[in-house]
């Protein structure tokens, strides 16, 4: 028996009518928003990962039902009206730190909401904060460095873009 | 003279295609694309069993569940696959071979319902004896994975032998090793040994079939890393034309070989052709604890070495003994045994070589393309034994390196001579900023700090007339499409080829575009693997840039009256200085000029280029030798330092340096990505990685909580990685393979740095915390080696270099 869940998804509000053993995971995917990836349905990968109410959170290991009230930034959320990209994204493409690609929203979302309580981290910090998100490709090194990078430019920007979702 | 500019041409650091619409989570994966309500589910039903017959398969009570429209089993889609040997198909026919082998396929409305559905199927087995030992299943043939082997196709480059469980023997037969032997001052003997390993992407495979009722026509989207290959692969196996399969390769989330050739396709496709079913689009989504037991993994193997060498440290005489595990299918598998056997003298000079390199079926599931395609395993072994040899010797194992190196011109073991290189700077660099001379002190107290190194090469393993095509179309507006089937899985090959084609058109890289691979549009490419295709595909690409740029510079010669020589293309710019024009490229390149002859010239451009290497050879099947087995080799070096916890085994890397000879670096940002993710794979191999098996043949880590990849935690304090350019004379722009390179040597370099840490070889991958702290004990007790080999009750290291025959 479908119920109706109502939550902000990037900022605008939305209500999915889902099984209640529906994960948000493929609540999600079956609404369209797919940057969200299946890469293993059992909190193992990272690949899914999404912020809710400024915390990173599995997604697959989240029940759609739960998010009732809350709000929800996937990374396509993070890019602003006018197209531009997020200082993460942006540090992300111009430091390599994306291959395949498939690991990448789940990883900028875990850096999102890390540098949201950290914004001025260490690179020791970073490796820490990023320890529950695979990435088989890149060796993490690059993404290490966008990070480090995208902290800095949040950091001189002096605001922290996409906060007001 | 040169006649374009640009700034993002060939050698240009830049950023990479398709980044921003990964970054914004916009690019559709296969598991992305929609088919609406008329797409089917399926999921595999597997086999309990690692040998048995089928007695029966009870599939009615799967079929009584709400949305399962049929239940699909062998019988009824008999078709043998496979890229070398015909050896596998998509369901068990009469036998199962290995726990987790499908043996029903339930294809439902909704992928919970085929869930439920393969949960209620039942099959009963009157069990075989099973084999699980690669050496015993090599040596003894009371248990056969394949009885049937007479009867499978295979290419003619590969040497199965019925009657026993070898599904390929790879010979290499030079000079007279007992002879040099008899006359070498020393004689050494190692072993070394691995289990299979997992390539660990993070995009699972995932496949859509469709045949199309009325004609029978197949759609196939895959998470495929090569859509021609798969194409044939399907068409021989179902005996059908190639036109009437068309090959969708979306984006895939890494491959590392995990996806070339045929992987899950053809289990697919025995729903979606059911004739209960044709017509719908059936999906088949491997869930993560099935990606291991659907398709390949890299091979177990046990490499026995035997070095003579002479009284000033020249080695005189190899011979290796090479087991590889290839588990139930050697259908791509039978491809890497080959690959390490013509590259088994590895980075040395040795004249007299004797090499047995096997392929062997054991009850498991099977092994195939992983990233280094057979030199992971070679090098794993190699050098590590060329350690224990300098060492046995009194020899400094770098300057042992040093004096036996395969330089420039020498015979490799295959007669071939070696391409241009500059390793001894590489390993002179490395040297150098590890300080490999020089003990250290440990960071961390009370732990013991070592260091190692090792060598590596590979060359690209593929048939002889492996080849590539590309098109290049110059659009109306100066923008550039390139059609170049490579699957861009993250190496950056897109990036590269755009770098082509603006330096060769002369066009700024934002107006060029590379689209993912649809056989229907693009021109056939054999497979990106084997680190081949900027090398491969570059030469077409490059030709097909030409190609068009010679078309665009004659019409715009005859528009301008003058020679094309006299023209430029800046920037995107047409220019002749000496009449005074600069024109952007414009619509007249796609409906024609309109000349002073008065009439129209042109239409639009179209270049095309086509690459096949000319001259490799396969090896002679009783020798081996060949003048050119190979298109050429890529060299290079690591070097690590670790530090060793004595009291728990944990190892730590503080700093790997890494260097290849790439002949040139088309895209410098993707050589530096390849380069630094290949070593933290390496690392990732040699530290933590093996998949283990219960008595019973059955998977004991087949997801990333029980199979343990590197995570951010696991990268080492600083990874140096750096490349020198010694340019290839067969080539785009001298470039030569890089991407699987940087995989193959950090885990023999780690293990040789635990030993100069701990003073015990360990001879087992991986040598993880655990192995580690076993050795640390072992060595108290007075053992110098350890050998952990999961069949053996024997675990003495010193029963284990006894002869296996």
């Amino acid at each position: 028996m479908k119920r109706d869940v109502n939550f902000i998804l990037n900022g605008r509000p939305v209500t999915l009518s889902v099984e209640p053993r529906t994960t948000l995971l493929r609540a999600l995917r079956e609404y369209g928003v797919t940057s969200v990836k299946r890469g293993c349905e059992e909190g193992e990968c990272g690949t899914c990962t999404l912020v809710i109410d400024d915390l990173a959170q599995k997604s697959c290991m989240v029940l759609a039902l739960e998010v009732e009230g809350k709000s929800v930034l996937t990374v396509e959320g993070l890019v602003a009206p006018n197209g531009d990209l997020h200082p993460l994204q942006q540090a992300f493409v111009e430091e390599g730190a994306i291959q395949c690609g498939f690991c990448t929203p789940g990883m900028i979302m875990t850096a999102y909401a890390f540098l949201r309580k950290n914004p001025d981290p260490t690179e020791a910090e970073v490796r820490e904060a990023l320890a529950g998100n695979l990435c088989r490709c890149t060796g993490y090194i690059p993404i290490f460095r966008a990070v480090m990078k995208a902290a800095k430019t949040m950091r001189e920007l002096g605001s922290h873009p996409g906060a007001a979702r | 003279m040169k006649q374009t500019v640009t700034r993002n041409g060939v050698g240009a650091w830049t950023t990479r295609k398709y980044d921003h619409e990964k970054a914004v989570g916009t690019l559709a994966f296969t598991d992305d694309l929609r088919f609406g309500p008329e797409l089917l589910h399926a999921r595999a039903f597997r086999s309990t069993k690692a040998h048995a017959e089928i007695v029966s398969i009870d599939v009615s009570e799967a079929m009584k569940v709400k949305g399962v429209v049929k239940v699909v089993v062998g019988e009824n889609f008999v078709h043998r696959f496979g890229l070398y040997l015909h050896d596998r198909t998509p369901l068990a026919v009469g036998k199962v071979r290995y726990v987790g082998e499908p043996v029903a396929l339930v294809v439902a409305e909704t992928e919970e319902a085929a869930e439920e559905g393969m949960l209620k199927v039942t099959a009963k087995y009157r069990d075989l004896p099973p084999v699980f030992d690669p050496i015993k299943a090599a040596t003894d043939n009371s248990v056969l994975v394949h009885p049937e082997l007479e009867t499978y196709e295979h290419v003619p480059f590969i040497t199965p032998f019925p009657g026993t469980n070898i599904a390929n023997w790879f010979r290499i037969r030079r000079g007279d090793v007992e002879k040099a032997f008899a006359e070498s001052k020393y004689v050494v003997e190692e072993a070394v040994n691995c289990p299979q390993i997992a390539h660990g992407f993070l995009e699972p495979h995932c496949c859509i079939c469709k045949e199309e009722l009325s004609t029978g026509n197949l759609t196939i989207w895959s998470t495929a890393q090569s859509a021609f290959a798969l194409r044939e692969i399907i068409a021989t196996g179902l005996g059908y034309p190639l036109a009437k399969i068309r090959v969708i390769a979306p984006p895939i989330g890494g491959g590392f070989g995990g996806k070339a050739g045929m992987t899950v396709e053809a289990l697919c496709l025995a729903g979606a052709m059911d004739p209960d079913i044709k017509g719908r689009p059936v999906k088949l989504y491997i869930p993560r604890e099935e990606v291991m037991l659907t398709s390949w993994v890299r091979q177990a193997y046990i490499a026995k070495i035997k070095l003579g060498i002479d009284a000033d440290g020249k080695i005189t005489a190899i011979k290796n003994n090479f087991y590889f595990d290839t588990g139930i299918s050697a259908e791509y598998g039978a491809n890497p045994v080959r690959s390490a056997g013509y590259s088994s003298t590895g980075c040395y000079y040795i004249p007299n070589v004797w090499t047995d390199s096997y392929a062997v079926y054991t009850n498991k599931p099977f092994g195939g393309a992983y990233r280094g395609f057979g030199l992971p395993e070679l090098m794993g072994a190699m050098e590590v034994v060329i350690d224990i040899a300098a060492r046995k010797i009194g020899m400094d194992p770098i300057e042992f390196r040093l004096k036996n190196m395969l330089r420039t011109g020498l015979p490799t073991c295959t007669g071939m001579p070696m391409n241009a290189h500059s390793l001894d700077t590489i390993v002179e660099k490395i040297v150098d900023r590890m300080k490999l001379k020089e003990k250290e002190p440990a960071k961390r107290k009370g732990w013991v700090r070592g260091k190692g190194f090792a060598l590596a090469l590979k060359a690209p393993a593929m048939p002889a007339d492996a080849s590539s095509s590309a098109i290049v179309k110059i659009l109306g507006d100066g923008g550039v499409e390139v059609l170049a089937a490579t699957m861009d899985m993250g190496q950056g090959a897109y990036t590269a080829y755009a770098q082509i084609a603006s330096e060769e058109l002369g066009i700024p890289i934002e107006k060029i575009r590379c689209y993912y691979p649809d056989t229907q549009s693009h021109p056939y490419d054999w497979q990106t693997v084997a680190s081949r295709s900027c090398w491969s595909m570059g030469m077409a690409v490059k030709r097909a840039a030409t190609d068009a740029r010679e078309k665009l510079l004659a019409l715009y010669a005859e528009f301008w009256q003058t020679d094309p020589e006299t023209i430029t293309i800046e920037h995107g710019i047409v220019k002749c200085k000496a009449k005074g024009k600069a024109e952007p490229i414009d619509v007249q390149v796609q409906n024609g000029f309109f000349m002073p002859s008065g009439k129209f010239v042109g239409g639009p451009i179209i270049g095309s280029g086509t690459f096949v290497p000319p001259d490799v050879v396969n090896p002679d099947p009783e020798t081996g030798q060949s003048p050119k087995s190979v298109v050429h080799f890529t060299v290079g070096a690591v070097g690590v330092d670790v530090e060793v916890d004595p009291a728990t085994g944990a190892v730590e890397v503080n700093k790997v340096s890494a260097g290849y000879d790439i002949g040139k670096a088309v895209s410098p940002m993707n050589v530096r990505g390849q380069i630094e993710g290949g070593t933290v794979q390496g690392i990732s191999a040699g530290l933590m990685e093996a998949m283990y098996y219960d008595e019973h043949g059955k998977l004991l880590t087949p997801d990333f909580t029980d199979y343990k990849i590197a995570t951010s935690m696991d990268v080492p304090g600083e990874v140096d990685a750096f490349w020198e350019e010694t340019p290839e004379e067969l080539s785009p722009y001298g470039n030569r393979g890089v991407a699987e390179h940087s995989m193959i040597s950090p885990a023999p370099a780690i293990n040789n740095a635990l030993f100069d840490a701990l003073g015990i070889r360990i001879h087992t991958y991986p040598t993880g915390r655990e192995r580690v702290y076993k050795a640390i004990q072992e060595k108290k007790r007075g053992e110098t080696d350890i050998w952990e080999y999961p069949y053996a009750l024997e675990q003495s290291y010193k029963n284990a270099v006894k002869e296996w025959k």
